[in-house]
């Protein structure tokens, strides 16, 4: 396969996975909530494209008819006003985009509001199972983004043609990413931020300035899955159709998870560098998974083999690497920094 | 097989994974995320045997539950107690499990598509319910799922109540720096928990077959009737995981069935959605679960 294939798909991964990684790096490499139902937040985001973009959609052109074929006539017409008329396209998109944080943040809070108070093990444990059963029901479910079928979405850049179709979605991925970052970047370096990682350090600390960690967590777990569900409209925007199979716990929970402890907790610039190792690995294997499987004759499919190289990956980096590729540096506030130059 | 008849034997079963996820969190203090996964194994040993050798996975009971806890006792010494050695978090650890419930569901995943290309017969989706018979009237699978429980609780009732390891074991469980000064070997009491874990979680999944469909990758959708089991009954009570399994295994398959006579068929595949709100309700009510009830002082007010 061509080079500039594998290298676009690597940009486009980097920055969706940057943005849930980052999320995720708020959440547990900031604040310490192990929150092992990131994937929900993705999931999230697809419904807002999928689920509510496309609701909306098919009342504003009062199509009738069941939600999975007026789903599709909504694309055939949305796409052709969109073909002569980018600014509808680019509001659509920004659009669902803010649906999508809006719903995110809400779903987050919502979503470990019964594990608020509970030690980690439990918190872990509680997100997990939400996570699992709201992607059970949203595949079992047709009614809410097509279930097993998927439902497919308008292409808000249908104005562009479509052999430039995938630069530009790479272009609005990776400028999404990189306002996540410096979000980020600026998140930490405040009050908030820095409350955060002393949460992380003892909470007992924080309570006793009189902080209630109830409401930190909450806001960090609305604050992270806002961001991850950009990362879930994007990818739907992206694909043009929304399977809810592809919003499962090892792609969209426990990858993450490992691209940050790959690039080292609390820190972002590491956690970039860790999606970007993960990013590449990742689609080298996929690019090349007939090649991989005829190569060392392999009675089963490349995939099994993806996941025990990287869970392996995984438990290999708690034992040797638990730090990350760069390690977290302690946080440079404005006195500091007078302080330093004073010297 | 009635619907009751069916939510039993799946208590059974979840009671079993249940016990397994306490033991070890007791000694360990950390919830294993590849519990599902563990009965997974045990289903796929039991249906390496039917198909190579033509057992009946009746018979390779006794041979899951060994392959189980050797899969537990590995888990343990190669995954986490490096880990616990070199101090590390319980969400490190946590991290860790999860990271070998991937592994293990590549490896069953490869070793499914492998065995159904030698045996050329399904291994990627299974069932063993045309291999049941009827006993009495009822399905054997009954009979057998509860006998597997019986015979479990009476071996860990001899174990922990009757023998001086029982006791070092229960000892160390309730205090482990405590029972180590006493002399006890902690090690070799999380060592036990971790094969014991791993066994009943593959006496469970040789039996889960003849209870529902199987693939590589059901271990990461049971896993949530495991956790919700474990938790209602108090994640650190064996007997709490006894309760709490019945509990959520009984109320999965009859509420569900309940529903769908209201709804319709279609409600049967969120059965999961009623271990949730089981497990959510019971957080926001007696987080400590059951056990931590004063039942004494209750009954004392009644009587």
């Amino acid at each position: 396969m061509a080079w500039e294939h594998i290298l676009t798909e690597i940009l486009l991964w980097f920055g969706l996975y940057s943005i849930v990684a980052i999320s995720l790096n708020i959440e547990y490499g900031y604040a310490g909530i192990p929150n092992f139902g990131r994937a929900l937040a993705v999931l999230i985001g697809a419904i807002a494209v999928g689920g509510i973009t496309n609701r909306i959609l098919i009342a504003i052109f009062n199509v009738t008819g069941s939600f999975a074929v007026a789903s599709g006539i909504v694309k055939t017409t949305v796409n052709e006003i969109v073909a002569n008329n980018p600014i509808f396209g680019i509001s659509l998109m920004l659009i669902s985009l803010v649906i999508a944080g809006i719903l995110g943040v809400i779903v987050g809070a919502i979503f470990i509001l019964p594990s608020a108070k509970l030690s980690e093990d439990y918190l872990a444990i509680t997100l997990l199972a939400i996570s699992e059963v709201a992607f059970m029901v949203s595949y079992y479910n047709p009614e809410i983004i097509g279930g097993y079928y998927g439902v497919s979405t308008p292409d808000f850049f249908a104005f562009v043609s479509g052999e430039y179709r995938v630069f530009v979605f790479m272009g609005v991925i990776l400028f999404v990413a990189l306002i996540v970052y410096l979000f980020a970047e600026r998140l930490l370096n405040t009050p908030y931020g820095r409350i955060l990682k002393a949460m992380r350090e003892n909470e007992d600390v924080v309570k006793s300035y009189g902080r209630d960690i109830m409401f930190l967590r909450i806001k960090t777990v609305a604050i992270g899955s806002g961001i991850a569900s950009l990362a879930g409209a994007l990818y739907s925007m992206f694909t043009a159709n929304v399977i809810a199979s592809s919003f499962s716990r090892v792609e969209w929970t426990f990858y993450p998870f490992l691209m940050i402890l790959l690039g080292g907790l609390g820190n972002n610039r590491g956690v970039l560098m860790g999606v970007l190792a993960f990013v590449v690995a990742k689609v080298l294997l996929t690019t090349y998974k007939y090649e991989i499987r005829a190569a060392l004759n392999l009675p089963f499919e490349a995939v099994w083999l993806e996941y025990i190289l990287f869970g392996v990956v995984a438990i290999l980096i708690l034992y040797y690497k638990p730090e990350g590729l760069i390690k977290e540096k302690p946080i440079v506030t404005k006195p500091i920094r007078e302080r330093k130059s004073f010297k | 097989m009635t619907v009751v008849e069916g939510a039993i034997i799946y208590a059974n079963l979840v009671v079993l994974l249940a016990m397994g996820l306490t033991l070890t969190y007791i000694t360990t203090a950390v919830p294993n995320f590849a519990q599902g996964s563990f009965a997974v194994f045990g289903s796929y040993v039991a249906l390496t045997l039917l198909r190579l050798f033509k057992i009946h996975p009746y018979h390779s009971i006794p041979v899951c539950f060994m392959f189980g806890g050797l899969l537990g006792v590995l888990t343990y010494v190669t995954i986490l107690r490096p880990l616990i050695k070199k101090e590390a978090s319980i969400v490190t650890l946590m991290i860790a499990t999860l990271a070998w419930d991937l592994i293990l569901l590549g490896v069953m995943g490869a070793y499914s598509e492998y065995l159904s290309h030698v045996t050329k017969k399904p291994a990627i989706k299974y069932i063993f319910t045309p291999y049941d018979f009827t006993l009495l009237g009822f399905p054997a699978i009954l009979f057998f799922s509860s006998l597997t429980i019986l015979i479990t609780l009476l071996g860990l009732f001899i174990l922990l109540y009757k023998t001086k390891f029982g006791v070092a074991l229960r000892a160390s469980m309730e205090n482990p720096d405590l029972a180590e000064i006493m002399g006890i070997n902690v090690e070799h009491t999380r060592l036990f928990s971790w094969f014991l874990s791993g066994s009943l979680s593959g006496m469970a999944g040789c039996l889960l077959p003849f209870k529902q469909e199987i693939v590589p990758g059901t271990g990461a959708i049971i896993i949530v009737t495991i956790f919700a089991a474990s938790i209602v009954g108090g994640l650190s009570s064996v007997v709490g995981a006894l309760l709490g399994g019945y509990i959520v295994g009984i109320s999965e398959s009859l509420i569900t069935y309940e529903l769908s006579l209201i709804f319709g068929a279609e409600v049967l595949v969120y059965s999961k959605v009623v271990s949730l709100i089981i497990l959510v309700v019971t957080l926001l009510i007696i987080p400590k679960g059951l056990v931590s009830l004063r039942w004494r002082k209750w009954l004392g007010s009644i009587s």
